[in-house]
């Protein structure tokens, strides 16, 4: 689906947050790495989607209504198995419309889980003086506690996306610590610059995260998408 | 000369200056001002109240009691009326064409009152169609020093300032031109904008960028009223010139009301901070820090590289020096064997060592030929972008006391050095147990333009933000 297809449907539907499965859509068609999710309507569903997409696979609830959706017990990881999916798909569901009652359920993301990487945030948000703005930092204790982020204002240029990413205190684990692998750097920049350009041309986009992003030796792609578009 | 043709041209190169309502028994504005009637500006009073027009008139100066009796074309007019008289006066001035006026008045949208708010948007609904340069309301106003415009008694008349200031505050615009006129360094041109509800800080910014007076502008900001004009405005100058941003108000406001991660961690501050780094400005947080690095922009060469020889008086304050330049990135440069080999013929190596950092104190001995030959040898080395020096007051305050001509020997030969030099030379002198000497020698490092700092940190950062700035950050 197109973005104008996303954000009709979404304002048709009073909603100003996009689901995973539309934002990564629309994100994808930017050209931002992310990865490929589905929404599986049902458990049979989901166990096609999951051998489509390969094992280990992870399922996430879909719905309006849940904004924490591992609060509410809708996020099942590592799942290998037909069986595995089956049962993950109706443990969603239970602990979903128990812990959000009358909880509208769209139904259940379906995504490959990648393997492990160096995790890092790319985000977006509107500020009050200057508009849009970039974020980038390290994920974990490194955003959460030490708010180790960067911003620049869109559009980015080149060089602003490397001052970035170089500018964070927690800069040297993107180089490899302690035998870790150093993370690709040009593919982090190239992430930074897509979504820039992306929220550019699409002023309706009033937040936006990318958490986490998994970064690898040889690319990234960010494995969590939220998107937040205006009202009107 | 200005920037003719700019909007703010006629107002930041005024040839006459009213000032309206000023009060005994000071007359503080006309006083700030009485330079510009020196210079042989056109310097008049407007006030209508009977009993402070005779007091105006003793000072020596013309008093109207009605704007349109002014007889010549009002480029800068000072306004110190009650708030409630501010409209009727702004109405005057833009009937009879003036280019600009300050409102030093207050009581406005700052005080967050029903009144003040309603007074101010007066101002503003009259000042915008007409096109009206309204500095403030609730500031200081401009400062020039080169005629003679003044918004305090102490500030310098100058006409070498290279310094273009902005500051939404009264109190850092005065005191930042205080203070660098303390350390030998005049502005060009300064503005205090206050509630800045017409003219917004981007178009003093724009005036000072093409100003060929203004080298180096710094600021003193707490917003923006257009962020996004302002992002471009400061991108667009520091493609110009360099650009010093001071910010205030680094505390966050409180959360806002967000969805997302990122808007969470979006605080006021961080935003700046990266929008000041897109621009390519150089950044302070407060006024000692912007004071140091107009030092080193105004002062001294541009370094070029990394590379810098630092010079220091005992083996205790190389390694002191080492550290504070090391943590800024500073690469402590291995010298050259023609270097090495130069030094080795007369260094006194008993007590002393000339590897970089030199420990020097025992090879000069307050002998300003052998200074002058260190200098000169360490300026040639290819690996060298800068000279850093310690002046110590603990070993010399004493025989500079005794012997002027020792201190003032030793710094025409920094000077000499200096303007033969194309690398940047810093002095660092710590005033250790001389506070008061110390600061009664300044002068002396000010008339001969030598760049001094009180610590070699201090020194340090100041050095690093300059190269930050030439080296694309």
């Amino acid at each position: 689906m197109s973005f104008a297809d996303v954000l009709a449907r979404a304002r048709a539907e009073g909603r100003t947050l996009l689901s995973e499965v539309e934002a990564k859509d629309v994100l994808r068609e930017a050209g931002v790495p992310v990865t490929l999710t589905t929404l599986a309507t049902s458990a049979d569903e989901a166990v096609t989607q999951s051998e489509a997409a390969g094992y280990p696979v992870v399922l996430k609830v879909v719905s309006p209504d849940i904004a924490h959706k591992s609060d509410a017990g809708g996020v099942k990881l590592n799942l290998k198995t037909a069986d595995e999916v089956r049962a993950a798909h109706a443990a969603i569901l239970k602990s979903c419309s128990e812990a959000v009652p009358g909880a509208k359920i769209t139904g259940v993301a379906v995504q490959h889980m990648a393997p492990q990487g160096t995790e890092v945030i790319v985000g977006m948000t509107t500020d009050a003086q200057f508009g849009p703005v970039m974020m980038f930092g390290l994920g974990g204790i490194m955003v959460e506690v030490l708010k180790d982020v960067s911003f620049r204002l869109v559009p980015l240029a080149d060089r602003d996306a490397g001052q970035m990413i170089d500018e964070i205190k927690g800069r040297p684990v993107l180089s490899g610590v302690r035998g870790q692998p150093a993370s690709d750097i040009a593919a982090l920049k190239s992430t930074i610059l897509k979504v820039s350009e992306f929220v550019a041309q699409h002023p309706e986009v009033q937040e936006l995260d990318l958490n986490p992003v998994f970064a690898y030796p040889d690319g990234a792609i960010a494995v969590d998408a939220r998107i937040i578009v205006s009202a009107s | 000369m200005g920037v003719p043709g700019h909007r703010l041209d006629a107002m930041f190169n005024p040839k006459t200056v009213v000032v309206v309502g000023d009060k005994g028994p000071n007359y503080m504005w006309l006083q700030n001002n009485m330079p510009f009637k020196e210079k042989g500006g056109n310097l008049y009073s407007v006030q209508l109240d009977a009993k402070e027009i005779e007091g105006i008139e003793k000072l020596g100066i013309q008093n109207f009691t009605s704007m349109a009796d002014v007889p010549e074309l009002i480029d800068y007019a000072l306004v110190a009326v009650p708030r409630q008289v501010s409209p009727f006066i702004l109405k005057d001035l833009i009937a009879v064409g003036a280019n600009g006026a300050a409102f030093f008045t207050s009581g406005f949208a700052e005080t967050g009152e029903e009144l003040g708010i309603k007074l101010q948007n007066t101002l503003v609904d009259m000042a915008k169609p007409a096109n009206f340069n309204l500095v403030g309301p609730n500031c200081m106003g401009l400062y020039l020093p080169k005629v003679g415009v003044r918004f305090n008694n102490d500030a310098p008349i100058a006409d070498d300032g290279k310094i273009g200031f902005l500051s939404q505050s009264g109190t850092h615009g005065i005191m930042f031109s205080l203070v660098a006129g303390a350390n030998g360094m005049h502005l060009s041109r300064c503005a205090s904008f206050g509630n800045a509800v017409v003219l917004d800080v981007s178009d003093y910014v724009d005036y000072l960028m093409h100003d060929d007076e203004t080298e180096v502008i710094g600021m003193y900001v707490e917003g923006a009223r257009d962020g996004r004009r302002f992002f471009e405005t400061l991108r667009e100058a520091c493609k110009r010139k360099p650009v010093v941003v001071w910010k205030g108000g680094q505390t966050s406001a409180g959360a806002r009301a967000t969805m997302s991660h990122t808007g969470s961690l979006a605080s006021d501050q961080a935003v700046w901070e990266g929008m000041m780094r897109q621009c390519g400005a150089i950044v302070t947080n407060n006024l000692d820090e912007t004071i140091d690095v107009m030092k080193a922009l105004t002062l001294a060469k541009r370094p070029a590289g990394r590379g810098v020889a630092l010079l220091a008086q005992t083996g205790g304050q190389s390694v002191s020096i080492t550290d504070a330049f090391a943590k800024q990135g500073f690469d402590v440069a291995r010298f050259t064997d023609k270097t090495y080999a130069e030094l080795e013929s007369f260094f006194n190596i008993i007590g002393g060592s000339f590897q970089n950092p030199l420990d020097m104190g025992g090879t000069v001995q307050g002998k300003t030929e052998t200074l002058q030959r260190i200098l000169s040898i360490v300026e040639a080395d290819e690996n060298i972008d800068a000279i850093v020096m310690e002046l110590s007051a603990m070993f010399a305050a004493r025989q500079w006391k005794a012997k002027p001509e020792t201190l003032t020997d030793m710094l025409d030969t920094l000077k000499t050095h200096q303007e033969a030099s194309g690398k940047p030379f810093f002095a660092v002198i710590h005033p250790a147990h001389e506070a008061e000497y110390i600061a009664s020698i300044q002068p002396e490092f000010h008339s001969r333009a030598i760049p001094v700092f009180a610590s070699f940190e201090r020194a340090a950062a100041a050095v690093k933000r300059v190269y930050d700035f030439h080296n694309g950050g």
